[in-house]
């Protein structure tokens, strides 16, 4: 082994519900996460359902190994609970890939809740990251949060983005505070870089990126937009985003004769999504592109557990306006953001003081907020402080059966003891799975990426175009199905390295 | 190191405080709210107010009461209309008093129209009654008595108490009412028994919780003496066929109006409810104009 690797080297599984090409804050923080980690040397793969005709396995950037399970989505893009008829298929994949820890994302995914649930039974640990805020008081809520404390009981950390978020879900599942840890999300600064010539000179541009729905606050917005343009008439607004509150709007741009001043861009996605869980995402280029325009941006979020929006409009140099809601507050120094209270009247203060700092021209110049946001959240620091739970849950002694079974117990009166049938049930499960096909027996996939990464270790610079002959590769494969193409892929690609090792 | 500790940690992302991601701060859950909306209840008002039920409850007794009467022959129809009819006219004067004298003028209904609207009903049901003794006289008496049981149920249940609960709906408890008032009108024998039962049953589900409705707005002191003497008058009449069913009813009321409040005012401590920065704002209800 190379002496640069004095780390230990994790096999991570990650799994969610939620990946490409689904958009959204979890998808792409998987994506983000899962890189930078095959960068620090660790093998990473990645577990989620099929999405239409994209089944079976296939290859991202940097060989990035994606299982599109063969679970149909059930309701909102979750695959349906059924709790053991996941195992055999997720067992097996565990088992080929070697991996030594499953890190699961979202509260909302069944497919990260079962394959977290499976990797306990097989005595793997696990880990967790928790994207959202939950309530507490009505029945859907509590259920839901039943059924997270029965899949965290037994889960070894989890990652919360948020201080916020932590104390929720320490609330929800019962757990220990130590045992979570806040890593907050990041951005991808290089997709988020200011260009103050896109502007609209001589006006003020306030621009809202979101999906219109009710949790995003659009009712806030709609209910301060006449009375903004109104008092300022060099303000304009430009929305970017689409949702069932995009009526509203329109509505609200109706009544006031705001065409001019209300912009509505839509859905700037060029990709034709199939299903509602999507729609109203925006691309990220597109994204930063609608950002750019602007001066401000304007968050009405009735609920956030980090808020990536903001995080992204201040590294474009916008200043900020946001309602002072879940994690919101924890997200931004105070020079960067306004914070109101979620309602119109403290939204609408809160922006007339935006507006008139930047009258004055007492906002923060747009790279000085670039380079701020560009050291203070990042991808490799999400990385390497997830690494470090890794390592952490890595040298846990691996709990025992019966102290495994009183945590279950110890849930609730009755919920504790069916969590217990549960459990055993797996076990047991686990156990024929094991006379019927033999750990043994399973077939240990090869690796593609280890002279890559021992390489690019060695040698920095050279490591760059390394990865984008790499890139190139692994594109040319990302459409291949089966593992027969992918070994052949992998010949392939090994030569190519070969080559240009001798070139080195 | 004793100098970073001294700094007090604050709860925000953008700056490294060097403590570990999993450090869990004294100040941890110090935003936890518990038990912000919950009521205290005073054991006396809570008892009278369960008057609302047992009101209902005693209404459906003595509904059953007039059956078994007339069933038995002790209570011809004509006197069972008479009484029932003159009772209704004296509600109503008394709710146009009402609402005459506290001004309330939530309906711009006429007299006019409540004549007209009584004579329509009255006619119709007169009209229909021969229908309705013969309507359902096929199926069994068990079958139906069980089935008016249940309908009678069905009223208690949705009946309208004052909550504003998704299963409240008067529409229904009002039909369940009249269903169990035609089932039983077939066991009855002539076509002015079915007339009288399904007007009486109009008056006792439909026009009587409107009347207490009207007297708890205004005279909330009426309400407890109501609940006594209808408690009262329907235990009495019931003791005189059946001891085991006045005895039954008298335990029900005692353990609606007082072992219940008291069950409620001593679980209340045990509510639980957290609220946090975690909770999904409310938008206060303003149409945007």
């Amino acid at each position: 082994m190379n002496n640069c690797l004095s780390l230990r080297r994790h096999n991570v599984c990650m799994v969610s519900d939620f990946f490409y090409p689904n958009m959204g804050g979890v998808e792409s923080h998987i994506y983000q996460l899962s890189q930078c980690l095959l960068e620090k040397g660790h093998k990473v793969i990645i577990m989620t359902h099929f999405y239409g005709d994209r089944k079976g396995v296939r290859y991202l950037t940097n060989g990035l190994k994606v299982y599109y399970l063969p679970f149909p989505a059930f309701y909102n893009q979750c695959i349906l609970p059924t709790i053991y008829i996941t195992f055999p298929l997720v067992r097996n994949i565990l088992i080929k890939e070697q991996i030594t820890i499953v890190h699961g994302h979202s509260a909302f995914s069944t497919l990260a809740h079962e394959t977290m649930f499976h990797a306990r039974t097989m005595g793997l640990k696990t880990v967790f990251t928790d994207h959202s805020l939950f309530g507490f008081a009505d029945a859907s809520s509590i259920l839901t949060n039943k059924i997270l404390q029965f899949s965290l009981a037994d889960c070894n950390h989890v990652i919360c983005v948020s201080h916020t978020s932590k104390e929720n879900t320490v609330l929800r599942a019962g757990l220990d505070p130590k045992e979570v840890s806040v890593i907050p999300n990041a951005v991808d600064a290089t997709m988020f870089v200011p260009d103050p010539t896109k502007r609209h000179p001589g006006k003020i541009t306030i621009v809202v990126v979101s999906r219109l729905v009710y949790r995003k606050g659009m009712d806030l917005l709609a209910g301060i937009i006449p009375d903004v343009c109104q008092s300022h008439p060099d303000v304009q607004f430009i929305i970017g985003g689409d949702g069932p509150k995009r009526i509203l709007l329109e509505e609200v741009r109706e009544r006031h004769e705001l065409h001019d001043r209300v912009i509505m861009l839509g859905m700037l996605e060029h990709r034709k999504v199939r299903d509602s869980y999507n729609a109203g995402m925006l691309e990220h280029r597109k994204v930063r592109d609608v950002l750019v325009q602007g001066d401000i941006l304007i968050n009405t979020s009735l609920t956030e557990a980090f808020c990536i929006a903001i995080v992204e409009a201040a590294c474009c140099g916008l200043q900020v306006v946001s309602t002072k809601v879940g994690g919101v507050p924890e997200v931004l120094p105070p020079d960067l953001i306004y914070l109101a209270e979620p309602n119109d009247q403290s939204l609408r203060e809160e922006l007339e003081r935006a507006i008139a700092d930047k009258r004055a021209g007492r906002n923060v110049p747009p790279f000085v907020a670039h380079n701020r946001i560009k050291l203070l959240y990042t991808w490799r620091d999400v990385a390497h402080r997830t690494e470090r739970v890794y390592k952490r849950v890595a040298d846990l002694v691996e709990r025992e059966t019966k102290e495994r079974l009183s945590r279950y117990y110890s849930c609730g009166p009755l919920s504790g003891k069916l969590f217990v049938i549960a459990a055993v049930l797996n076990i047991w499960f686990m156990c024929f799975l094991q006379i019927f096909q033999p750990s043994q027996k399973i077939e240990i996939t090869p690796e593609l990426q280890r002279t890559y990464i021992l390489k690019s270790n060695a040698n920095q610079k050279n490591s760059k175009e390394e990865q984008r002959s790499q890139k190139r590769t692994l594109l040319e494969c990302e459409d291949s199905l089966t593992n027969g193409t992918s070994s052949k892929i992998l010949r392939r690609s090994n030569r190519k390295r070969t080559k240009s090792k001798k070139e080195l | 190191m004793a100098d970073k500790q001294q700094k007090r940690w604050r709860k925000i992302l953008y700056e490294d405080q060097s403590v570990p991601d999993n450090y869990v701060d004294s100040s941890f859950l110090d935003e936890l709210q518990k038990n912000l909306h919950t009521r205290k209840y005073d054991y006396w008002t809570v008892c009278e107010q369960s008057g609302e039920v047992t009101q209902q409850i005693s209404s459906l007794g003595l509904f059953v009461v007039a059956y078994v009467y007339m069933e038995n022959g002790w209570l011809s129809p004509h006197t069972l209309f008479t009484i029932t009819t003159t009772l209704t006219c004296i509600g109503y004067l008394l709710k146009m008093y009402i609402d005459h004298y506290y001004q309330d003028t939530t309906s711009n209904r006429t007299f006019l129209d409540d004549i007209k609207t009584a004579l329509v009903f009255a006619g119709f049901s007169y009209g229909l009654s021969p229908v309705l003794v013969s309507l359902t006289e096929t199926i069994s008496t068990d079958t139906i008595y069980a089935m008016t049981a249940m309908m009678l149920l069905g009223n208690l249940i949705f009946h309208h108490y004052g909550a504003n609960a998704a299963l409240v709906s008067e529409a229904l408890s009002l039909n369940a009412g009249l269903f169990a008032s035609v089932c039983l009108a077939s066991r009855l024998h002539t076509t002015w028994h079915s007339f009288s039962t399904v007007t009486f049953s109009i008056e006792i589900f439909g026009l009587w919780p409107m009347l207490r409705r009207n007297l708890r707005k205004h005279i909330p002191q009426t309400q407890r003496w109501l609940t006594f003497l209808l408690m009262i008058i329907t235990s009495m009449l019931l003791w005189t066929f059946s001891t085991v069913a006045a005895i039954f009813y008298i335990i029900l009321f005692l353990f609606i109006t007082f072992i219940c409040p008291a069950w409620l005012v001593s679980l209340q401590p045990l509510k639980n409810n957290i609220h946090g920065p975690w909770d999904e704002a409310v938008i206060e209800e303003k149409k945007v104009s």
